[in-house]
C-alpha cells in the first residue's frame, strides 16, 4: 500500500491540475453562496417585519420564521454546493481511492448497509434513520473490506409532540473479514467508566453493564485503561484479543486520535471511528490546496484501508485459509 | 422494627452477598477450566498423528517422542486433579516446542504435506490454549483476591476455599511454543 507522504505527492502533483480548476468553481460558489445568503436573509427581514406591521404577531411568530430562515437557508446551501460536492468526489476522491489500492471500488452516495451497523453491537438503542455516503468496497489480499460515512440517529418526541433527533453514531464505519474463526461476540468499548471513577468503582460499574455481556478484563494493563471489553465467551475474547492484537488496536487509536469502537460479531470484525462530523467532503470556505485540509482525506483514507496491514487481518490462521 | 433488628437484617443481606459472590468466583474458575481442558484435549489428540508422521525421520529425538506419548497417557488417565493437568501441560508444550525446533533439522519433513498440516492445526490450538490460560489465571486471579481481601477472606476461610494455582509460562518455553514464528 501506498505511504501517506506518496499519497499526499499524489494529491498535490497528479491531482494539482483538477485542484486548481476545482479551486476556481470554490470561489465562484463561495461568492455565489454569500450574494444568496444575503439575499435570503433581507427577503426574510423584509417580509416578517411587513406581516410583524400588518398583523401584531408575538414572539412565537419570530420563532418560526427563524426556524424556516435556518430551514431554507440549509436547504438552498445543500443546492448550491451540490455539483460542486459531486465533482469533488469523482475527480479528487474516487482517484485518492484509486491509488491507494486499485482493487477498491468507490460509490459515492452508498453507505454501509443498516444490517452491518445493527450487527455490529457498537451502539445499542432504536435507529430512525441513517444516512451516509462515500461507500468504498473490495478485496485485498483475500479480506473483504467495507468502509463508508455513517450517520445514524435516533428520533424523539417530547409531551409537546414536538420531533428532535440525537446522534447516535458519526464517523468513519468500517467491516472486514477477521483472520480467526470464532462463534460468539466480542464487543471493545472506549474506557468511560473506569478513566472518570477510578479502578475500584469504575470496574464495578463496568461489571454492572445490564445491557452488555460478560465484562472480559485483559492482562494487558495500557489496553485495560483505554477499552473495556464485554464478550459472550471468556476464552474466545481472550483468542480473538491475542497480546500481538491488542497492541496492534492500541497503535491504531493512537493513530485515530478518535474514540475507537470494535467488535467482532459473526466472521468480521467492525471498527467505528468516532469524528462527529461528515468526511471526504470538499471544503468551501477554505481553500482545497491547503495542506491541511489535503492531510485529512488522505490521512482518514489511508487509515481505513490500513487497517487490514495494521491489524494483520490477511495473516490467515490455518482453518481460515 | 427497632434498630438491632435492621442492623441484623442488613448484615445478613451482606453475607449472603459475600457468600454469593465467593461460589460464583469458584464457579467462574471451575467454568473457564472446563474451557482449558477441551482445547489442552485438542492438542493431546494431535500427538499420536505427530508422533507417527516424525517418528520415522527422527531417529535422535526418539527420547523426547516417547516423553511426549507417555504425557499423553498420563493426561488421559482419569481422576487426574486441575493442578496436575497445569503441571502436565507445562511439560507437554516444552516437549512439544522442542519437537517443532527439531523438525528444521529434516528438510524432508518440513516438506512433507501432513507434517505442515499437523503444524498449523498446532499453531491454531496453541493459540486456543494461550486465550484459555489467560481466561483461566484472570478467574483465578479473582477468586484469590476475593479469598485473600478483607471482608470475604473471613467468609472463605469459614468456607474452606483455598488458593487456586495459575498457569505459569516462562518466557522461553512462551517462544519455544510459538510454533508460528518459526515456521512462517
Amino acid at each position: 500500500m501506498k505511504s501517506v507522504s506518496e499519497l499526499t505527492d499524489f494529491y498535490y502533483k497528479v491531482l494539482y491540475p483538477t485542484l486548481n480548476k476545482l479551486e476556481k468553481d470554490r470561489k465562484h460558489l463561495r461568492y455565489r453562496i454569500i450574494l444568496v445568503g444575503f439575499a435570503l436573509t433581507f427577503v426574510f427581514f423584509l417580509g416578517s417585519l411587513a406581516l410583524q406591521n400588518a398583523f401584531f404577531l408575538g414572539l412565537d411568530f419570530f420563532a418560526f420564521v427563524l426556524f424556516a430562515y435556518a430551514g431554507i437557508g440549509a436547504f438552498v446551501y445543500k443546492i448550491l454546493i451540490k455539483g460542486y460536492t459531486d465533482d469533488f468526489k469523482s475527480v479528487i476522491i474516487h482517484p485518492l481511492i484509486k491509488e491507494l489500492d486499485n482493487r477498491l471500488s468507490y460509490t459515492h452516495l452508498f453507505h454501509v448497509a443498516q444490517h452491518l451497523f445493527e450487527r455490529s453491537q457498537l451502539f445499542q438503542g432504536r435507529i430512525d434513520r441513517i444516512s451516509g455516503n462515500d461507500f468504498v468496497n473490495g478485496e485485498i489480499d483475500g479480506v473483504k473490506i467495507e468502509f463508508s460515512d455513517l450517520h445514524v440517529e435516533r428520533r424523539h418526541k417530547d409531551s409537546r409532540g414536538r420531533e428532535s433527533w440525537t446522534t447516535l453514531f458519526r464517523g468513519l464505519f468500517i467491516v472486514a473479514d477477521f483472520n480467526k474463526t470464532f462463534h460468539g461476540k466480542t464487543v471493545v468499548l472506549p474506557d468511560s467508566a473506569q478513566k472518570t471513577f477510578g479502578d475500584l468503582i469504575g470496574g464495578w460499574l463496568q461489571s454492572k453493564n445490564l445491557g452488555r455481556d460478560e465484562l472480559i478484563k485483559l492482562d494487558d494493563v495500557e489496553f485495560e485503561n483505554k477499552f473495556v471489553v464485554y464478550g459472550t465467551d471468556q476464552i474466545e475474547a481472550r483468542y480473538i484479543l491475542s497480546h500481538s492484537l491488542m497492541k496492534r488496536i492500541l497503535a491504531f487509536k493512537k493513530k485515530t486520535k478518535h474514540p475507537l469502537y470494535i467488535s467482532f460479531v459473526g466472521h468480521a470484525i467492525h471498527i467505528a471511528i468516532e469524528y462527529n462530523k461528515d468526511l471526504f467532503e470538499p471544503t468551501v470556505f477554505s481553500s482545497l490546496l491547503d495542506y491541511k485540509t489535503a492531510m485529512e482525506y488522505v490521512q482518514t483514507l489511508h487509515l481505513a484501508i490500513g487497517i487490514i496491514e495494521e491489524l494483520k487481518l490477511n495473516q490467515k490462521l490455518w482453518s481460515k485459509r | 422494627m427497632s434498630v438491632t433488628m435492621i442492623i441484623f437484617v442488613v448484615i445478613a443481606i451482606i453475607l449472603v452477598l459475600m457468600y454469593n459472590s465467593l461460589v460464583s468466583k469458584k464457579n467462574q474458575v471451575e467454568n473457564i477450566f472446563a474451557g482449558v481442558d477441551a482445547v489442552l484435549k485438542k492438542r493431546y489428540d494431535l500427538i499420536p498423528n505427530l508422533v507417527a508422521s516424525v517418528s520415522k525421520y527422527m531417529e535422535h529425538e526418539k527420547g523426547i517422542l516417547e516423553e511426549v506419548t507417555k504425557l499423553r497417557a498420563d493426561a488421559n488417565k482419569p481422576n487426574i486433579s486441575d493442578a496436575q493437568k497445569i503441571a502436565l501441560d507445562a511439560k507437554v508444550s516444552s516437549a512439544l516446542g522442542s519437537i517443532m525446533i527439531a523438525v528444521e533439522n529434516y528438510p524432508e519433513l518440513k516438506a512433507n504435506e501432513n507434517v505442515m498440516h499437523l503444524q498449523h492445526s498446532l499453531n491454531e490450538v496453541e493459540e486456543q490454549i494461550s486465550a484459555a490460560r489467560r481466561s483461566y489465571n484472570q478467574a483465578v486471579t479473582d477468586y484469590n483476591n476475593a479469598i485473600e481481601m478483607i471482608p470475604t477472606n473471613f467468609m472463605a476461610q469459614a468456607m474452606n476455599y483455598q488458593r487456586k494455582a495459575v498457569f505459569e509460562i516462562d518466557e522461553l518455553q512462551r517462544q519455544n511454543v510459538n510454533v508460528k514464528e518459526l515456521f512462517n
